[in-house]
């Protein structure tokens, strides 16, 4: 990380991209999509967390949160989410990150403080197992990341990681669970669970 | 692996449908459905008589008893006919209830007669419990060969006994009389009737005097002089201990049971005491006592039996013992560790004595020759017992808890006869029996050996001031500078024990301790030696090395393996091959023994260095359950034996033994095997004894061991860096926090202050509050820690907490339990409340609600008085705290997280709460207010959907709607008052419901004197559209709460103080959390508090919904769920969640395309 961008966003993005990746493996974790063999525990932010053993996974997941991370900072990211699909890619259930960052602040960042509020998703997360549904067989799962805008720069070569996603909508609007907010300025996070609707055709016509 | 692992940007948000009012949200959700379960009436079982077999056979063998007493009575003894002969009131057969199987002669009808007449028992059905004895002549091969199972371990004789009984006039032994087959049986017999001999004594003289009372026999497990073995005596023939048996092997499934409850084996039995007609206590006299075997015989009536007995009476009021208690109870190691205890207690007045003398003394030693006596008594554990049996003195003794001929008891000790045989200490019993078949075993006298040992030691202080003790039955003597020749000495203590202790003792004489101890081993049996100084080299030339004290079989081993046998030969070795070889210690002191020197000297106090205990039988966990109670059990254990010596200690070490991997079945029986030990330890800051403390840290230290319960044979705990309990009391003072908490505080409610902290602290540590007691404080290192933390908070800020003026009701209830509380106001609010919810409510029981009071006040951060809490009912607090506790964003254990999700948990406290009246049962007596206030909540539902429709509108119209449902009431008074821009857009039925609902409207208004309504402030009034959405909760504290304040309802009002009192960012949800108790108000208040309160938390719910919508969905999401847990109990809060949903899943599906899953709560119908 960049450790010169003492701008309040570049710091705030910094940790943000880092809770990210924590946030996304204890998703991953908690799901049970590995076995559990697959992590190791470790101490982010004084709290126990999961950590992907298997090089491949924990890259993939380090990739995609070190690469939101010029979009967070010019606070282009809208929405990361972590899907996971059943065997026809439908997805099944979506933890979202709703993340604002607030561009017009200007005073020093208290990392403490974002810490402590970010802290609070990771000890929520670990107890947000009921709230969520088992996952069907053949299931796979993906982090996308909805933009506010496509980057300007798109010979960029960060910008160039990122590809359109295809994944499929849900056609009745979601059921939302929400499972935690928090407001630290400059950053605003929210973390909820979308499920499909149960009116939702199980099978979108395909 | 993910297949898919390229990230995706997806270009933009994806276009969400745009979603319609959401009706069909509505969902209805059918609480409590109607699944009455038709109770079907339990069949009444009419009581017919003999309605099975078993009542059948209860009645009749009741009759028959009846019959038989009845026919006891006329017969013979009752009527007090005759037997003068028998000397017994009660007949010779007391207490015998035979069981006659097949054909006897004589008769059985002859042999019911008998018993008839001589007091004892017919049962014409045999039944374990009732039956003492089998008569039979003889019996099938079958039922021969497994005799146990025919017999169920009760005795089974020939009818020829009971003649001989009636011949002898008294109860024999039945074991001669015990149908044969099996051989072994005799050798047994003799044993076994020695065996109690000496418990026969005390009762047999009682029954001389006070003949034949009946014997109260409690089986106490605690008390059976039985290790827990729990093999204990099984006889394996037909013998006359098959009744033995029986309790045998209760109390061995007992003892096979870890975790057994003894008490349900405290059995009673009841027996006559035989007519002992003035005969010594004969082995056969005593037979039939020995069917209680090894148990203690209590008697009540006996005031003449001495201290065994008195000293039992105190273990058979003993209640709830375990595993561990009973354990030690009959571990003779047990004894011999902690004799030294009472030793020192009983003798302390010479030891300390002895302090003053010691120079003196050692001034002699320069002048002196030294001389040394060590004395031992000869086998103490056998000659003890046995010097009650005379004819056993040259037979083959051994002590061994269990008489199992098969089993694995260790023996403790045999007499010279049976060593002569090979028996040793230490030999399992069935080898022992091997090699020496006719071996008498008898159990354990503690009491016994207690007794002479005291009196073993009177004898040693009479003579000699220097007395070392090293056992319970051997001692070193420091007789230098006595004016005696130490053989004189010798021989005199050695005549003065077997003379008041009818055993006798060995003594070695030496120069040093070495030599004397050695001298004695050659003096034994009963001799003494003297071993002078210039003999010293020649007795130590050909002494095996395995004799020296000190040198076990590894060093026994290692000095085999260089052709070492004796002292002769280790004397060659240079001082430095023997350092190098074992070591610098052990080295040193070989070759110092192997020239008989030795430079210790008799100790008479010893430093105590470590308490402990450790189980290393029978231990067998099924689960950590087991192992915790073990665990506590052994704590307990090591806890007393602290408090006994008055010892505290600081480092706590747990030693866990489990089975080696692959080990066999260990040999012995439940034994420890083939173990491998792991031992951690664990030292806390100040000294302890307390059990708390210790269970919790050896519960810590066996997690850290992450062993398979099952695997675990064995468990010690040991106390080291001991020190006397009364220093750590008094160090305590210095650095305990207690002391540093008192120093921080100035004011008078200094002490009241420590105790809380104390309090509190213990509840950290799970105490059960021990109030005075220091010690138990300062285990908790880590809670330490934290309290410290807390409690320098509440130093900074104790200035603030104090509120005097606030709180009289505190300080009158502080007064009243002004010796052990501190005053609510000294309490720092800021610890009470990161404490666990569940202190805080036992706190909150203490100071009787106010407590949470002071919680909500403090929250507030400022000094306002305030009225509002006073109403609120007691019980309801506990809630309250709860709730206030999940609310006030204390989210560090995901606990409390699951708290404030568990909309199960809490709801059912409040219905259960007897001061929550439930408003929608509490009817209104306006019934058409209560209408209207039904319609009110439709239009409000209305206005939502209104808003929702515009919401594609322009600001503009926005604008609108929000005027008319803010500033003014939900509906306009009139239609004319309505926006008809508003209305024109309106779907048809909704207009035509408005229309509908607004002249109930026109009536409320009528009937309300004050109109209530919010009045949107200038400098908002023509701001930005957001802001007016949301003007009531503009500022700090909000717009609305001002407006909560001075309104009319009693409920916003209270509202209103929640928020002011909760502090500036409190979160809505928060407020939402501790409005429970303030329900029970809403019920009461009328129709116009009703419609304003309805109105007006509409229209801030609403507008906090337009606040947070964007940013913080989890606070909207958790205020809804409390409404909708409170709507059970509130109508208005049902009526306000249901008015405000609808916006708020509007605005979500808006903002984040999604409905949360929230349905409108039908009104329960019927209710208004």
């Amino acid at each position: 990380m960049d450790r010169k961008n003492t701008s309040p966003q570049g710091e705030t993005a910094r940790v943000l991209v880092e809770f990210l990746e924590v946030a996304i493996t204890s998703i991953v974790f908690l799901k049970g999509f590995y076995p559990s063999e697959a992590f190791e525990r470790r101490r982010y932010m004084n709290v126990v967390v999961h950590r992907a053993r298997h090089p491949q996974l924990s890259g993939y997941i380090h990739s995609v949160t070190a690469g939101l991370l010029p979009f967070v900072q010019k606070g282009l990211v809208e929405r990361v989410n972590v899907i996971f699909y059943d065997n026809e890619h439908v997805p099944v259930e979506k933890f979202i990150f709703k993340i604002i960052v607030n561009q017009s602040y200007n005073s020093k960042v208290e990392e403490n403080d974002l810490e402590f509020a970010l802290r609070a998703f990771l000890i929520k997360l670990t107890i947000a197992e009921p709230l969520t549904k088992p996952l069907p067989s053949g299931s796979s799962w993906e982090v996308t990341a909805y933009f506010r805008a496509l980057p300007q720069d798109s010979s960029n070569k960060e910008a160039r990681m990122w590809v359109p996603t295809d994944t499929k909508q849900w056609l009745q609007p979601p059921d939302i669970t929400p499972i935690k907010s928090m407001s630290s300025e400059p950053l605003k996070v929210q973390l909820y669970l979308e499920h499909p609707n149960p009116s939702e055709p199980k099978n979108l016509g395909v | 692996m993910n297949s898919r692992s390229s990230s995706r940007a997806a270009s933009n948000g994806p276009a969400f449908p745009s979603f319609s009012a959401p009706s069909g949200d509505s969902r209805k959700r059918s609480r409590n459905p109607p699944t009455t379960n038709p109770q079907r009436p339990l069949r009444s079982k009419t009581k017919a008589p003999f309605a099975d077999f078993r009542s059948y056979m209860v009645e009749k063998n009741r009759k028959l008893r009846a019959q038989f007493q009845a026919d006891a009575t006329t017969s013979s003894l009752g009527a007090g006919s005759g037997h003068a002969d028998s000397g017994d009131e009660k007949g010779i057969f007391h207490g015998v209830s035979i069981f006659v199987d097949g054909l006897t002669i004589p008769s059985s009808q002859e042999l019911r007669g008998y018993m008839l007449k001589h007091g004892g028992r017919f049962e014409n059905y045999f039944s374990k419990h009732t039956v003492t004895h089998i008569i039979c002549g003889n019996l099938p091969d079958s039922k021969m060969r497994n005799l146990r199972a025919f017999s169920h371990g009760l005795p089974v004789v020939r009818p020829q006994w009971v003649l001989d009984c009636l011949a002898a006039n008294r109860l024999l032994s039945c074991a001669p009389y015990q149908l044969g087959g099996l051989v072994n049986g005799t050798c047994k017999q003799q044993k076994l009737s020695t065996y109690f001999h000496h418990q026969g004594i005390s009762s047999c003289n009682d029954a001389r005097t006070t003949v034949n009372h009946d014997v109260k026999i409690d089986v106490d497990p605690k008390q059976l002089v039985l290790p827990p073995e729990g093999q204990c005596f099984r006889c394996d023939g037909p013998s006359g201990q098959a009744s033995e048996e029986l309790e045998c092997m209760k109390v061995e499934k007992l003892y096979g049971e870890i975790n057994a409850n003894p008490e349900s084996t405290d059995l009673e039995v009841k027996f006559s005491v035989p007519p002992a007609s003035g005969v010594i206590p004969t082995p056969l006299s005593m037979i039939n006592k020995s069917y209680m075997g090894h148990q203690k015989i209590h008697e009540s009536l006996d005031s003449s039996v001495n201290c065994i007995g008195a000293s039992n009476q105190v273990h058979s009021t003993l209640t709830d013992p375990n595993f561990v208690e009973n354990y030690f109870k009959s571990s003779r190691l047990h004894f011999i560790g902690t004799w030294r205890n009472r030793y020192r207690k009983r003798f302390s007045n010479l030891l300390t004595g002895y302090k003053s003398s010691n120079e003196k003394t050692n001034c002699c030693v320069a002048k002196h020759k030294a001389s040394i006596i060590h004395v031992d008594m000869d086998c103490f554990f056998v000659s003890v017992i046995i010097r009650n049996f005379p004819d056993l003195v040259d037979k083959p003794v051994a002590v061994c808890h269990s008489n199992n001929p098969r089993g694995t008891a260790e023996i403790s000790s045999a007499n010279y006869v049976a060593r002569n045989y090979g028996v040793k200490a230490g030999t399992f019993v069935r080898d022992a029996k091997a090699c020496c078949p006719h071996l008498v075993i008898l159990p354990y006298d503690f009491e016994a050996y207690e007794e002479v040992a005291e009196q073993f030691y009177s004898i040693l202080h009479k003579h000699c001031s220097k007395v070392q003790a090293l056992s319970c039955d051997e001692a070193f003597l420091d007789v230098t500078g006595c004016d005696d020749d130490p053989e004189e000495i010798a021989s005199m203590i050695r005549k003065e024990i077997e003379d008041t202790t009818r055993c006798t003792a060995s003594a070695g004489i030496a120069g040093n301790l070495l030599l004397a101890y050695l001298a004695t081993r050659s003096a034994k049996p009963n001799g003494q030696r003297f071993i002078p100084s210039e003999k010293v080299e020649d007795y130590l030339k050909d002494l095996p090395v395995m004799a020296l004290p000190g040198i076990g079989y590894a060093t026994y081993e290692k000095l085999k393996s260089r052709q070492i046998q004796t002292c002769g030969q280790m004397y060659m070795i240079p001082k430095e091959a023997l350092q190098k070889d074992f070591g610098i210690r052990i080295g040193d002191m070989l070759w110092n023994y192997c020239r008989g020197i030795d430079n210790r000297t008799v100790e008479v106090v010893q430093e105590r260095k470590s308490v402990g205990a450790e189980v290393n039988w029978g231990i067998r966990f099924n689960n950590l359950t087991d192992c915790h109670h073990f665990l506590v059990n052994l704590c307990k254990e090591v806890s007393l034996r602290l408090q006994g010596c008055g010892l505290q200690g600081r480092a706590i070490t747990l030693k866990v033994k489990k089975r080696k991997k692959g080990a066999a079945k260990p040999l012995k029986f439940m034994g420890c095997g083939d173990c491998e030990s792991v031992s951690r330890s664990i030292t806390v800051p100040v000294a302890t004894d307390n059990v708390v403390a210790l269970q919790r840290i050896a519960k810590q230290i066996f997690a850290s061991f992450h062993v398979d319960v099952k695997e675990v044979r064995g468990i010690g705990l040991h106390m080291t860096k001991l020190e006397s309990s009364d220093i750590s009391r008094k160090g305590h003072v210095d650095n305990a926090l207690e002391s540093w908490l008192s120093s921080s505080t100035v004011d008078t409610g200094k002490k009241s202050e420590q105790i809380t902290c104390a309090d509190k602290q213990c509840d950290n540590g799970g105490l059960p509050l021990p109030n005075g007691e220091p010690q138990s404080r300062c285990i908790y290192g880590s809670n330490q820690q934290d309290l410290g933390k807390s409690k320098s908070l509440c130093d900074s800020d104790t200035g603030y907490n104090c509120l005097p003026d606030k709180d009289a009701r505190c300080c009158r209830s502080y007064e009243m339990r002004a010796s052990a509380l501190p005053r609510l106001c000294d309490l720092d609010i800021d610890v009470v409340k990161d404490l666990p919810r569940d202190i805080v409510l036992e706190m909150d029981d203490i100071y009787e609600g106010e407590l949470s009071d002071l919680i909500r006040k403090s929250e507030k951060k400022g000094s306002r008085s305030s009225s509002c809490s006073s109403s609120v009912s007691l019980p309801n607090e506990d809630t309250n705290v709860i709730d206030g506790y999940i609310a006030s964003g204390h989210v560090d254990s995901p606990e409390l997280d699951l708290g404030a999700k568990d909309k199960g948990k809490l709801p059912v406290r409040e219905t259960l709460n007897p001061k929550t009246v439930d408003p929608c049962r509490s009817k209104n007596p306006n019934k058409k207010a209560q209408v209207s206030v039904l319609e009110n909540v439709k239009s409000v539902e209305r206005t939502c959907l209104k808003i929702q429709s515009h919401n594609s509108c322009s600001r503009l119209n926005e604008l609108h709607i929000t005027s008319t449902m803010g500033p003014q009431q939900l509906m306009p008074a009139s239609l004319s008052q309505a926006d008809a821009s508003v209305l024109e857009q309106l779907p048809e039925d909704v207009k035509a419901d408005i229309c509908g609902f607004l002249p109930v409207h026109r009536k409320i208004k009528v009937c309300k004197d004050v109109p209530f309504g919010f009045d949107v402030p200038n400098s908002v009034k023509h701001s930005s559209p957001w802001y007016t959405k949301s003007y009531l909760w503009l500022g700090s504290p909000p717009f609305w709460v001002e407006k909560f304040k001075i309104s009319n309802s009693y409920f916003l009002n209270a509202i209103a103080m929640l928020y002011a009192e909760s502090g500036k960012d409190i979160l809505l949800s928060s407020i939402l959390q501790s409005i429970t108790p303030l329900l029970s108000s809403v019920s009461e208040s009328s129709c116009e508090e009703y419609d304003e309160a309805l109105h007006s938390l509409h229209e801030v719910i609403s507008q906090y919904i337009v606040l947070k919508i964007g940013s913080d969905v989890e606070e909207l999401y958790n205020c809804f769920c409390f409404l909708k847990r409170f709507s059970t109990v509130s109508k208005l809060l049902l009526r306000v969640y249901n008015s405000t949903l609808p916006l708020f899943q509007a605005s979500m599906s808006e903002i984040y395309g999604g409905k949360l899953r929230l349905s409108v709560i039908r009104e329960k119908p019927g209710e208004e």
